[in-house]
């Protein structure tokens, strides 16, 4: 329930001008003199109990009543009341705009977005936004960026609503409500408004400083998109290609199409798929090439479809190629374990050039540990950056736990396997000085981690902080396999590929130290700079397309394509509440227009201006006269 | 072309109103002879009722066809025809002088007294304006008429005189039984019915010809106004005008009704014009139609 509150209070000193418009009406007040035959009939009149009435006394000074009237809308509205939301009723309020992937969906064909629809309920709030009351528009999708500061000039905030558009991305609260508390610091406030289509997951791991409104748009219609889309190297030189369809979450009737496979600009198969509620048909596809080629999955629905650009899926498959592996001859049972894996091609060999780097080494010296590979295993040695943390001692020891969802670990069973060397961790050492120097415990001993890992971009560095040739692994059934999960790592980004989300460009190996000019789609332009290794990265690709990327020593553009690929953003599912990490429940709000403070000024000018018509049209209307 | 008689009246209308008669409801007559027939019996020829012979009658009277008949004289009696007097009121206060409700007032009272002085019948007339009233001495005859008109024609409206006080001075040099004709707007605050007791005590039978202005019957008012009285000079505030017009013609209304029981009650007439009607209209037609004139 709302309450009439007043922002320019000292503005009610101006009701003291009621006293001389009294006094002038009064003093001023003259009466056109008539001369009549006689008094005697108006008299009677006069005298007549129906004029001296209440009603009739009123009227007697209507002229006086409506000045007065209109003296006091005309102060009240400069003393701008408004009427207080239980909602809202702070004087700084950040706008939490949501216009991730989700918000482009349509509610109907030839509808609005609901990107429209949020900015039509803040174009309304802007419209009665009192003058104590500031805003700021935060936009937020993958990141959050703030569009601008608590301001209240309303032409500002409208410019940067205008100017605001979907980014084709899949949203991330947690990012934009972290953004919000960093604001919080440096201005007051204890309300946040969150406009959004609902489209996040319904847990955020965020402890809430303030409270937060959040509005729900209505939903939008129904929605079919590719939301996965991968591929693996079969045998043969062979590509299986996955693609996964999913309808949206609302959808009661089954939509239709047809999916197009795309290779090299050529459409090489096309298959009908049917999406009834709730299903999501994978396809599959062969490819056969020996060679890298860009592969784009198009589906093409055969009725409303609320997201368009979620249709398209571009895949790069890169070209095939054996995997180039350092083994010394001195470690067998690896050497022994790689020799029986087909497609690798094992170093040191003899008349054989050593690439220049390796897609998987195992070294076990300390002066090796340079080597350029894109995953490293070391064995027996303690990294340099946890010699502090680690030191090996030769001492029987077990494996007490290991994470067995780790791509190394994985099918790997450490049970009863006896280390005889047995890493320990220096007094006061926990989980996290692991963390903070970058590795990740995957195999835990007795006293020391037993295995660590650290990624590096691309790279993968993997620390068996034992000999195995010195425990009862090479004996059992899980080395095998250990190795062969090794390799698989290696083989990742060259025997599967999967299709580059939008957000940022996958990254790409051009000449070193040089400008690329980047065209996407929507008239995107950006410039990007390769690093002394020629990795051009960070370029921000917000939409789905095609991104073509020209410059120093490429004759011809090389096509990069961005896809939306993500199931809670085609589903276009949207939460009724938010779970916060202090156990908050935020529910979403059912209006469907903002609860804000509302301004009264503006009605009661209008109120004043109808009122002076009003006195106008009565005191210049012609009198009713009775005939005779 | 014959010149004009008189300024009230065209010639036409002059020869228009020796066809009328002032017919009178009640026998107020006076005793000199004339040509209305007395209440009371007379000695004229035309024969009134018969009543039983007593001694001392005049036995010339007898109708001795009947006698001869039953046996049993019977006296024959007959009309007195006397003199009817026309006494004309015309009020000639500030209230009259507006949108030509004097004038109207005037050709009524000179086609009045028209009528009765070709009638015979003693016509004196009264005109109410300022100070003492302007008083025409009772004359008879066609002899009179030029006198009667140029009294009219000299009369200039003006002053405060109420009707019910004219009355009064009328009354105070009136002497007579017969008619009175009231010409005036009667809008007074003074008791006219006071009045009218003593004009029908005297033996007048009343003929009241209310006129009222154009702007009377049908203001056009609005707004704020103060109203100033046209003979005492009293002001009067009014606001918002229009919105009082339907209850101004509801009191006019109730005015008018006012007047003419106060005329029915005393076996009188009363009538209601506008000074915007034409003279031959209220005349010749109204005043026919309501009996006033034959």
């Amino acid at each position: 329930m709302g309450c009439v509150s007043f922002l320019s209070l000292s503005s009610a000193w101006l009701f003291l001008l009621l006293g001389p418009l009294i006094a002038f009406y009064f003093l001023k007040l003259k009466r056109p003199r008539q001369v009549i035959p006689s008094l005697v009939l108006w008299r009677q009149v006069l005298n007549d109990q129906r004029v001296n009435s209440p009603f009739q006394r009123f009227k007697r000074n209507l002229l006086l009543i409506l000045q007065i009237l209109l003296l006091t809308l005309l102060v009240l509205a400069a003393m701008q009341p408004l009427i207080r939301r239980q909602s809202v009723r702070t004087g700084r309020l950040p706008v939490l705009i949501d216009c991730s992937a989700s918000m482009a969906a349509l509610d109907k064909p030839g509808g609005i977005t609901r990107l429209e629809a949020a900015k039509r309920r803040v174009r309304a709030m802007l419209k009665g936004l009192p003058g104590d009351q500031e805003l700021s528009l935060i936009a937020f999708s993958k990141g959050a960026r703030r569009l601008t500061g608590f301001t209240n000039n309303t032409r500002e905030l409208e410019e940067a609503l205008e100017s605001l558009q979907v980014e084709e991305v899949p949203g991330d609260l947690e990012e934009v409500l972290r953004l919000a508390q960093a604001l919080s610091r440096s201005a007051v406030f204890d309300h946040v408004l969150l406009l959004s289509d609902g489209n996040f997951p319904a847990h955020a791991n965020f402890e809430l400083p303030f409270k937060i409104e959040y509005q729900r748009l209505e939903p939008a219609g129904t929605n079919a998109g590719i939301t996965a889309c991968s591929a693996r190297r079969a045998l043969g030189g062979q590509w299986e290609l996955f693609v996964q369809l999913s309808g949206s979450a609302i959808a009661e009737t089954s939509m239709g199409g047809s999916v197009d496979f795309v290779q090299d600009g050529e459409v090489v198969a096309t298959e009908a798929v049917t999406l009834v509620a709730g299903s999501s048909p994978r396809l599959a596809f062969k490819v056969v090439t020996d060679k890298a080629a860009a592969i784009e999955v198009r589906f093409n629905p055969s009725g409303f479809d609320s997201l368009s650009f979620d249709n398209t899926a571009w895949l790069k498959l890169p070209e095939p190629r054996p995997l180039d592996i350092l083994v010394p001859v001195e470690m067998k049972a690896f050497r022994h374990a790689l020799e029986a894996l087909d497609g690798l091609r094992l170093f040191p060999k003899e008349n054989e050039t050593p690439p220049a780097t390796y897609d998987l080494a195992f070294i076990d010296k300390a002066a090796d540990l340079a080597t350029p590979a894109r995953v490293l295993c070391t064995v027996g040695l303690v990294p340099p950056e946890l010699e502090k943390l680690v030191a090996l001692e030769s001492r029987n020891s077990v494996a007490v736990d290991w994470r067995r969802d780790s791509p190394l670990l994985q099918h790997v069973v450490l049970d009863e396997v006896v280390f005889m060397d047995e890493p320990f961790t220096a007094p006061e050492t926990s989980e996290t000085d692991f963390a903070n120097a970058g590795f990740t415990v995957v195999a835990q001993g007795g006293k020391g981690p037993l295995i660590v890992e650290k990624r590096e971009r691309d790279n993968v560095r993997i620390h068996l902080l034992f000999a195995p040739e010195r425990s009862t692994l090479p004996y059992r059934v899980g080395f095998p396999i250990l190795v062969s999960n090794l390799v698989q790592l290696a083989q990742s980004g060259l025997a599967e590929a999967a299709a580059s989300q939008t957000g940022v460009l996958p990254a790409a190996t051009f000449e070193p130290n040089s400008t690329y000019r980047v065209e996407g789609p929507g008239n995107l332009r950006a410039e990007g700079r390769t690093d002394e290794n020629g990795q051009l990265t960070g370029i921000a690709a917000p939409r789905a397309g095609e991104y073509m990327i020209s410059g120093p020593g490429l004759a011809d553009p090389v096509r990069m394509g961005a896809s939306l690929v993500s199931a809670a953003e085609s589903s276009l599912a949207g939460i009724d509440q938010i779970e916060f990490a202090d156990q908050l429940t935020v529910r979403a709000a059912d209006a469907s227009v903002l609860k804000s403070d509302r301004t009264l000024w503006w009605p009661l000018l209008c109120t004043a201006f109808g009122l002076l018509l009003l006195e106008w049209w009565f005191f210049q209307k012609r009198p009713s006269t009775m005939a005779r | 072309m014959a010149s004009q008689i008189t300024t009230l009246l065209a010639n036409r209308d002059l020869d228009r109103l020796a066809r009328l008669r002032l017919n009178a409801s009640r026998r107020f007559t006076n005793r000199s002879r004339g040509e209305h027939l007395a209440a009371k019996g007379g000695t004229s020829t035309e024969f009134c009722d018969y009543r039983d012979y007593t001694p001392g009658d005049d036995v010339r009277f007898v109708d001795w066809n009947i006698f001869a008949r039953t046996e049993r004289p019977y006296l024959k009696q007959f009309h007195q025809e006397e003199e009817l007097q026309v006494a004309l009121l015309v009020d000639g206060s500030n209230s009259m002088l507006f949108e030509g409700k004097l004038d109207l007032a005037r050709q009524v009272a000179a086609a009045i007294g028209a009528v009765a002085l070709r009638g015979s019948e003693k016509v004196s007339a009264t005109f109410l304006g300022g100070g003492e009233p302007a008083r025409l001495a009772p004359c008879r005859g066609r002899v009179s008429m030029g006198k009667f008109l140029t009294f009219l024609e000299r009369c200039e409206g003006g002053g405060e005189t109420a009707i019910e006080a004219g009355v009064e001075m009328f009354l105070r040099r009136h002497s007579g039984r017969g008619v009175v004709v009231l010409i005036s707007d009667f809008l007074t605050g003074g008791d006219l019915r006071r009045a009218f007791n003593l004009l029908n005590s005297a033996g007048l039978e009343i003929f009241a010809l209310q006129i009222l202005a154009p702007s009377e019957l049908a203001p056009e008012l609005n707004g704020d106004l103060r109203f100033v009285d046209s003979e005492s000079g009293a002001n009067l505030d009014i606001s918002s005008a229009g919105d009082l017009l339907a209850l101004y013609h509801e009191y006019r209304e109730a005015h008018a009704a006012l007047i003419a029981d106060l005329c029915r009650q005393r076996q009188g007439r009363f009538l209601s014009v506008s000074a915007g009607d034409l003279f031959e209209t209220v005349v010749f037609d109204l005043m026919r139609r309501k009996g006033w004139v034959v």
